[in-house]
């Protein structure tokens, strides 16, 4: 019993921050169209700053947001106006291709410049532990988890009640009406792409505790934000939330009730049989 | 059979760029043969590729399932259970088509799009590595290591480089050879048109089921066949690279760069980057690991931004002028 809250009180807050991962994405998708296949090296390049300013400044992940927060809203930015936006215009279906390129060369040029062996963040809460009856959790966890539901509340409140988040329905409703009633759609879209990658930022920071730093994670975390998305219903912010924590979840009960090789299997499963039976997610596909 | 199809086949240049490719183990050293025969297995990989990515236009990411299967699965029958490893490829270039059917199955059954496609797949290899990796049959973390090379083709082995080249050389001939065949018989019209718009092709008579699993196998039972011989010139089955979804990706962005659907395409886009990628790797590997990597990326980027449709189309339209070329029309087309 104390194992199955365990993994359960584990699952929910690993697959909180996935939930929010897959946010960004959600948000990105719903306004573009456009899946980014090199979501998860950009969370890891916001490890990596953490890491970049813990080495020279011996600064705090949860401090240095900072910094990497403004930094990866203008390289996100940045790259969605000068990379994807020409290919997405012109030509829809080479996003995918566009996007795994850049997934390789971040991948890489990380490795270029913090080599392969793996780094660590530490963190002032890194080594603390909450104890809730028998369950233990790590407080770098517990963070995570209480920052993912303020940012998702809160990215729910702007996309609500402030003007640029009712620009941004309305481009994810109708480009073309949103374009006629004077919303900046190409605007609006450099925006949602550069707070997705944002998101990231912070993602990164609040993973960054108590993980190991290895360059070739991103692929992974970009695996784990599809199989969230799309469990969630591409669109659907809360469906998305969701899938990350069913992910979550199903991960934790995995390794511990299967071997470690079934339990890391679990996800995908779960994910390709949503998939194919229940192809709107989990929720179903609406809008915030 | 498209007059096209014989015409190409009459063409000089192709043959006399054949044979000069066939005598290069008589001159080039060791080092570079080895960059020659890996580019070579890439140019195989790449156009098989194709037939699924380019031709169909499937963004399939799941060929390092097919690759894996070929070189870990071979390996294994062969080191455990002492299976000769022709009949070895063989074996797992059945289960690659079983695989690849079941993959098109899905994707019909239920019509899948384009994106999800691409993620089912993905999430395909990653299950796939996840499985090699945790099971001790297939090798577990630490591969296979097969028997030292003694040149006794009849188990597969080619006498070091020089033979291996050959190997890889054919390889890549038949690849590019059912490229050209696919293109160019009934069945690469039918995929086109499936690629173009799935509905009208159906709306005129297209079976989709039928082409779309006929693709798939061709590709997968290719690719299969390309891994077996890569671990075998290898003599290490490394479940890292053969069974990891970067090796999907790499072959895609290989096929992307040099110009999808096309027969030659895929080959030209993995002949520029792979000696290109080895030998910086050979040069600068120890400072900067990842350096060859960081290029493939960022030429593909380059490449797309610059020619959607690839490097082979914008060559064809430098050297011939206002002449219409004779290939097929672009894949890269917006919905």
């Amino acid at each position: 019993m104390d194992e199955l809250l365990q993994a359960l009180a584990q699952g929910l807050l690993v697959g909180s921050t996935y939930g929010m991962l897959a946010l960004g994405m959600g948000l990105i998708y719903s306004v573009s169209g456009i899946v980014n296949f090199s979501h998860g090296d950009f969370v890891s390049l916001g490890m990596y700053l953490c890491f970049a300013l813990f080495s020279a400044f011996a600064l705090d992940p949860y401090v240095s947001l900072a910094i990497t927060l403004p930094a990866m809203i203008l390289i996100g930015a940045l790259v969605y106006r000068y990379l994807i936006q020409p290919v997405a215009e012109a030509h829809s279906l080479m996003v995918v291709q566009l996007t795994l390129g850049i997934a390789l060369a971040l991948q890489n040029g990380i490795l270029m410049i913090f080599g392969g062996q793996p780094h660590r963040v530490p963190s002032a809460v890194e080594a603390k532990l909450v104890m809730l009856g028998n369950v233990v959790m790590r407080m770098p966890h517990v963070v995570a988890f209480f920052a993912s539901i303020a940012l998702a509340v809160a990215l729910f409140v702007i996309l609500r009640s402030t003007d640029i988040g009712r620009a941004i329905r309305a481009v994810h409703q109708n480009a073309r009406a949103a374009a006629l009633m004077g919303v900046d759609v190409g605007r609006v879209k450099v925006l949602t792409f550069a707070v997705g990658i944002g998101l990231l930022a912070i993602a990164g920071a609040l993973l960054a505790p108590g993980t190991p730093l290895m360059p070739s994670m991103g692929l992974r975390y970009t695996v784990i934000t599809l199989l969230a998305l799309v469990l969630g219903g591409m669109t659907n912010f809360l469906g998305i939330m969701l899938a990350g924590v069913v992910i979550g979840v199903s991960e934790a009960l995995g390794m511990i009730y299967l071997s470690d090789t079934l339990g890391m299997l679990l996800p995908y499963a779960v994910f390709v049989l949503i998939v194919l039976f229940r192809p709107e997610g989990i929720l179903g596909r609406s809008s915030a | 059979m498209n007059p096209n199809f014989y015409r190409t086949l009459r063409a000089p240049a192709l043959w006399i760029g054949l044979l000069a490719v066939a005598v290069l183990p008589f001159v080039l050293p060791n080092y570079y043969l080895h960059i020659a025969t890996l580019t070579l297995v890439y140019i195989a990989l790449a156009s098989a590729w194709n037939i699924v990515g380019g031709v169909a236009g499937q963004l399939s990411l799941a060929h390092s399932l097919f690759v894996g299967a070929g070189g870990m699965l071979a390996s294994a029958l062969l080191l455990k259970l002492g299976v000769n490893m022709w009949l070895g490829a063989i074996l797992a270039a059945a289960a690659s088509a079983a695989l690849g059917a079941i993959i098109a199955w899905l994707d019909f059954r239920f019509r899948l799009g384009h994106l999800t496609f691409a993620l089912i797949t993905l999430a395909f290899a990653e299950m796939a590595e996840i499985v090699v990796i945790g099971w001790e049959f297939l090798g577990g973390a630490s591969g296979l290591f097969l028997p030292k090379d003694t040149g006794q083709f009849s188990q597969m082995q080619f006498g070091g480089v020089q033979g291996a080249f050959w190997m890889m050389l054919s390889l890549a001939v038949v690849a590019i050879g059912a490229n050209l065949v696919v293109l160019n018989a009934p069945l690469g019209y039918y995929l086109r048109s499936i690629r173009d718009n799935e509905n009208a092709a159906q709306a005129i008579g297209v079976g989709l089921l039928g082409n779309k699993i006929k693709a798939m196998v061709i590709s997968a039972v290719l690719t299969s066949f390309i891994g077996t011989a890569y671990a075998r010139y290898l003599t290490f089955a490394d479940p890292y690279l053969l069974a990891s979804p970067v090796l999907t990706i790499e072959i895609v962005l290989f096929a992307t760069v040099g110009g999808l659907g096309r027969a030659f395409g895929p080959a030209l886009g993995a002949l520029l980057l792979v000696p290109l990628g080895e030998v910086l790797r050979g040069k600068l590997g120890g400072v900067l690991p990842g350096l060859h990597y960081f290029i493939y990326g960022a030429t593909v980027v380059a490449v797309i931004m610059l020619s959607p449709r690839g490097l082979l189309p914008l060559i064809q339209d430098l050297f011939s002028g206002k002449r219409k070329s004779a290939t097929p029309t672009a894949p890269a087309k917006a919905h």
